[in-house]
């Protein structure tokens, strides 16, 4: 054995040593193409995507924080050897200072930390498409920018300098407006060259489709070797609000994060620490937090309450030797005193009462009573309070256990705990692992010798209220320094945070689309007979304050057949690829669609027929399921809020579509009782001999329909619309009669308007359910009249214009 | 309208036309065109103590055009009441059958008949609102009515003039057939001492064959299972124009006691006729459970269908007498039932000779 171990050793000292000897610096270009499926770019087709993408987001986010409604043009066009990508924004422009750090070091991004809503956190960044570009053609990317107010565009060709990941502007040159590529008067444009194919086309449509809805603001077009697409900007839509960054939440932060603040923070204690680096903490937070901590860290301490018939102003003065006489009596008063009024008492706690006692009878008496009186005073009291553990144990356990369990158990129970705390030391103090683990030992022992049960719950609830019995230890945390040197330290640092109530983080570092603008955005790409959006208020996860937001358009130009379209968004970002994997897609196809009057085979899965379900998420740390960002990931609180978003809008959708099903119905019975009742009053006329007889107010009463109808007097110069409202709702009508002659002693109720020899006669009456208006004027008894009658659905009106 | 027609047509034609001026009125004053009838239930029949029959009760359900469905229903019956003003007005009859093949021929899709029994029930519904009987429409069922042998002398009016018929001397063996209007009818004399209506085909005709009409005096009506209105309108008019005791002779079970109580009572689905169609002085003769017992006569067990058929008519209002209430209890008890013809297995003459004058005598009719 021995030597084997020893023939061990030696071989694996060879490995590492051999390891060591190939390891090298990899470049970036190696790097990058090592890891090119993690960033988007690992076909032609999807590198186009994820360049278009890139370019597409970084001029959303040039023009936007410029406040410029962004204007985004993106033109992809076949070259005999490559692709070239152009995307222009009309953003303010850039500057040769700004350009490496824009188009910079790969993975250098600024925003990979910040606490706040960005499409930036989304990719790898534009460096990456550069990159890419120059990787793939070896031609330098061109830029061409003009700022505001400035006479002259500037061209600068940069490359990336692979060894170093520095961008280097290996051109500059200033041309005149006149003879500038950009299309408006200031802006930027990146033109590229690259590796690519159109094979992807349907998801670079949807990703310019699914921007537009979700950013109504912009105006975004693309030509591309196929065709072209425009999105217009939606009306009256608005630059999104601008967001705070925010710091971290206490409860969003992880171990490795924490133990890097903690190093580079300027405070110097823990307090400090966290009211200034987190959100959301004051000092009354970090007071708990600190608290929490000092229970994780060093336990608390068991109080225990002196016996009734202790006599401890006698153990005191016993404890104080060679000191005046009544000047021990005085202190050993006062301690006593103290120590009855604590009622129980842990040994810090009594520590610094004693202390305090002897501090007091030297005022009064002029004694010093010294740390090692002290300290035998402590350590006598100690013995008097610690006389009977049992008693001060048996309290909380005979309120933890229930009622059946039997006081010999019980008493069994406490004693045993009793004997651990006798045991465990001086300081009687313990953490949370180690009551529990008194607890389980003494609940195993009393189980096996008192043929009892103390289940799980039993003891948890007994060490529950131990613990509670205890107090909170006065030791000072060590400051941030230490903790972050100790790693467990800084574990029962970040536990404590977590215990904590802390108020949820503030929202104003998120900007959600809000559900007009959604709702806008769905109309302008979509053409439908139905729009709905919901936006939930801002909730946690982690920490990371998050907003999630849904739309529905259904009908009209969608497309009916299979299920209905998915669009997916991150922060205003849409996400086009791993649909199967995405959270939002297993809680759609979680909610029972046939409620909301949609079909959905098998009752689970995502729903079928012509409609667009859309669903965003805003949030300062959007969780992907990977790096490659496609895909949300299935947290329980992003996952509750995305469900109670759907179905807030698909709420909507199911009043608009049981709404149209019963006007449908309504319909049909109107075009049956249309076709029925005619004839059956064109046969009692006949039966009867009366002749024939009006149909419409009776069917106007069937209907519950809003019936208008028209009567002159016998001289033909009194006409009066009458409009009744057989149905239970109130109805406001606009009624309109078209003359062909100057009606007189129209009412102030209506207006005349004249245009072209006739004259619009406009009411617009209020008719409560049951009830009837009616609206008179004088006309020549020549004149023609022509009805027309707006305001209620045209299943409900009969408008019936009888000529006497 | 000719001059030909009797004062009957005529009021049955203006009952007609009301309904239809009723319509044109709720037209002309926007009002939802509607009906209203009787709810044509066993919940909804009552006893008439004055007429001593059962007739439908207060409870009223409408018919109107606020529904599709009633619409249509009530587009049929203004189209109903069209053909049957001009069969009246042309003097013409017809069957409920040929009204539902008729109504094929009609322009209006929405006014034709989907089945017979819906064209039957909608003239019942007709015959309620007019308050005039299907007869006088000249509505006829398709089958034939039933059959009469007795000592009696009548005269029929047909469309080949007026017959005198006495219905033994003047008839095959078969008997005198009932037209389905009898109150063509006028009874001229008869020797008759009770009207005996009988069941089934096979024990009319051991009857006839035994002589038992003209040894005891008794009119035999073949009622032919589920008695037409017809034969249940003759009846009462023996009774009542005669005054001849009517006694009702069936199988023992709980089927054949509905077809007496259609007899004495008159049926649910047209008790708006009971006035003119029921006998409520009609004697049941048998079979009764008791009479099983008595004979021992040879018997099949009763099905489930028979038992929730007897428990039913504990329940229906015309069987609330101690009579039917103790003879139901008891072939609940001895569950069994037993046709007319078990009594031939005492014998060919048993029933006449025997069951029937014993019965009869018992009920006081001999």
């Amino acid at each position: 054995m021995t030597s084997f171990q020893s023939t061990l050793d030696d071989d694996e000292d060879g490995i590492a040593e051999e390891l060591a000897a190939s390891q090298r610096e990899i470049s970036v270009a190696e790097f990058f193409e090592k890891n090119k499926h993690m960033l988007g770019f690992d076909s032609g087709a999807r590198g186009l995507v994820t360049a278009v993408k890139e370019a597409v987001d970084n001029a959303l986010d040039a023009t936007e924080e410029a406040g410029i409604l962004p204007d985004i043009y993106v033109e992809i066009s076949e070259g005999r050897d490559y692709y070239t990508l152009i995307v222009e924004d009309n953003g303010p422009g850039i500057t040769n200072a700004q350009i490496p750090k824009i188009f910079g070091k790969l993975l250098y991004g600024s925003r990979f930390h910040a606490r706040e809503q960005s499409r930036g956190q989304q990719g790898i960044g534009i460096s990456a498409a550069v990159l890419y570009s120059q990787l793939t053609s070896g031609k330098p990317v061109r830029i061409e920018s003009r700022t505001q107010d400035s006479e002259t565009a500037n061209v600068y060709e940069l490359i990336i300098d692979t060894d170093t990941n520095e961008p280097e502007i290996s051109a500059e040159t200033e041309v005149s407006a006149a003879k500038s590529d950009l299309r408006g008067t200031h802006g930027t444009r990146i033109e590229m060259a690259l590796d690519a194919n159109m094979r992807a086309r349907g998801q670079l449509h949807d990703y310019i489709k699914h921007t537009a809805v979700v950013n109504p603001h912009a105006r975004i077009e693309l030509q591309e070797p196929g065709g072209e697409l425009k999105s217009e900007r939606a009306e009256e839509a608005s630059l999104p609000a601008e967001t705070d960054e925010i710091l971290p939440h206490p409860h969003g932060v992880e171990l490795g994060t924490l133990i890097k603040m903690l190093a580079e923070t300027d405070s110097h204690s823990v307090s400090g620490f966290l009211q200034s680096e987190f959100t959301r903490v004051g000092s009354k937070t970090a007071t708990g937090i600190i608290d929490a901590f000092r229970d994780e860290h060093f336990g608390r301490e068991m109080r225990w309450r002196p016996p009734a018939d202790a006599d401890l102003e006698a153990t005191v003065a016993d404890a104080v030797a060679n000191k005046d006489a009544t000047h021990t009596a005085v202190f050993a008063r006062t301690v006593a005193d103290a120590v009855r009024d604590a009622d129980s008492i842990a040994p810090a706690e009594l520590g610094a009462l004693v202390a305090d006692a002897a501090a007091d009878a030297q005022d009064d008496t002029g004694t010093s009573f010294g740390e090692t009186v002290q300290a035998n005073v402590v350590a006598a009291v100690r013995d008097a309070l610690t006389s009977d553990r049992v008693a001060d144990v048996l309290g909380p356990v005979d309120e933890a256990t229930t009622v059946q369990k039997d006081d010999a158990t019980v008493r069994g129970l406490a004693e045993r705990i009793a004997a651990k705390f006798e045991s465990g030391g001086d300081t009687d103090r313990v953490t949370r692992d180690t009551l529990d683990e008194y607890v389980f030992r003494a609940a195993e022992n009393t189980a096996e010798y008192a043929d009892a049960t103390i289940g799980e719950t039993a003891r948890e609830n007994v060490a529950d209220a131990l613990w509670a019995r205890m107090a909170t230890v006065p030791d000072d945390p060590p400051n941030t320094s230490a903790l972050a040197d100790d790693r467990d330290a800084a574990s029962d640092l970040l536990a404590a945070m977590a215990s904590v109530n802390v108020m949820a983080p503030p929202t104003s570092c998120l900007s959600p689309i809000e559900a007009d603008q959604l709702e806008a955005g769905l109309r302008t790409e979509f053409d439908a007979d139905f729009y709905a959006a919901a936006t939930r208020d801002a909730d946690v996860h982690g920490g990371d304050p998050f907003i999630v937001e849904a739309g529905i358009a259904y009908g009209g130009d969608i497309d009916s057949e299979g299920g209905v379209q998915l669009m997916r968004f991150a922060n205003r970002v849409p996400l086009v690829y791993q649909r199967g994997a995405c959270a939002t897609t297993d809680v759609l196809g979680d909610i029972g669609w046939r409620n909301y009057n949609l079909s959905q085979p098998g009752g689970s899965g995502l729903p079928q027929g012509p409609a667009v379900i859309m669903v965003h998420v805003a949030s300062t740390n959007v969780p992907f399921t990977s790096e490659s960002k496609d895909a949300i990931a299935n947290v329980p609180e992003i996952e509750a809020e995305i469900e109670l978003a759907v179905r807030e809008a698909a709420r909507e959708l199911k009043s608009f579509l049981q709404k149209r099903q019963s006007m449908r119905k309504r319909q049909q019975k109107q075009d049956v009782i249309m076709d029925i009742l005619p004839t059956m009053a064109e046969k009692v006329g006949e039966l009867t001999g009366r002749g024939g007889v009006d149909v419409s107010d009776s069917l106007a009463r069937i209907m519950n329909n809003v019936l208008v109808e028209r009567a002159r007097s016998d001289d033909g110069q009194t006409v009066t619309l009458r409009v009744e409202n057989h149905g239970t709702g109130s109805v406001d009508v606009d009624v309109t009669d078209i003359v062909s002659a100057e009606p007189d002693g129209v009412g102030d109720d209506a207006s005349v308007v004249a245009m072209d020899d006739e004259y619009f006669v406009k009411w617009t009456p209020a008719v409560a359910g049951d009830d009837a208006a009616e609206l008179t004027y004088s006309v020549d008894a020549d004149a023609d009249c022509e009805l027309s009658v707006s305001g209620v659905a045209d299943a409900r009106l009969t408008v019936s214009e009888a000529d006497t | 309208m000719s001059e030909t027609h009797t004062s009957d047509e005529t009021e049955a034609r203006d009952q007609l036309l009301a309904i239809a001026e009723q319509f044109y009125d709720q037209f002309a004053d926007g009002d939802i065109p509607r009906m209203s009838l009787p709810t044509r239930s066993k919940s909804n029949i009552e006893y008439d103590e004055d007429a001593d029959v059962w007739v439908y009760g207060d409870s009223q359900s409408t018919r109107s055009a606020n529904s599709v469905r009633g619409a249509r229903k009530l587009l049929k019956s203004v189209y109903t009441v069209d053909f049957l003003a001009q069969q009246l007005d042309e003097g013409r009859s017809s069957t409920l059958r040929e009204l539902y093949y008729l109504s094929e021929s009609w322009d209006e899709a929405e006014a034709q008949f989907n089945d017979q029994s819906e064209s039957d029930k909608l003239v019942e519904d007709l015959e309620i609102v007019s308050g005039v009987k299907r007869e006088d429409f000249h509505m006829r069922p398709e089958e034939s009515g039933a059959k009469v042998m007795g000592p009696l002398r009548l005269r029929e009016q047909t469309r080949r003039g007026d017959r005198e018929i006495h219905c033994q001397e003047d008839v095959g063996q078969g008997g005198y057939q009932i037209p389905n209007n009898p109150d063509t009818i006028d009874f001229l004399d008869t020797d008759a001492d009770f009207v005996l209506c009988v069941e089934t085909g096979g024990m009319r005709d051991r009857l006839v064959e035994n002589g038992f009409d003209d040894d005891y005096n008794a009119i035999v009506v073949h009622l032919g299972g589920q008695p037409a209105r017809a034969t249940r309108r003759l009846t009462k008019r023996l009774h009542d124009e005669l005054d001849l005791p009517v006694t009702v002779f069936t199988d023992g079970d709980p089927w054949s006691y509905r077809i007496y109580g259609s007899v004495a009572y008159g049926s649910i689905k047209s008790a708006h006729l009971s006035e003119y169609l029921a006998t409520p002085q009609a004697q049941f003769i048998g079979i009764r459970p008791q009479d099983i017992v008595d004979y021992d006569l040879p018997t099949d067990p009763l099905s489930d269908s028979d038992v929730n058929a007897l428990e039913s008519e504990l329940e229906d209002p015309r069987f609330q007498s101690d009579f039917w209430t103790e003879q139901i209890g008891l072939q609940l008890d001895i569950d069994k039932k037993a046709e007319q013809q078990a009594l031939a297995s005492r014998g060919l003459d048993f029933v006449t000779d025997t069951y029937l004058p014993e019965r009869l005598a018992e009920m006081g009719v001999l």
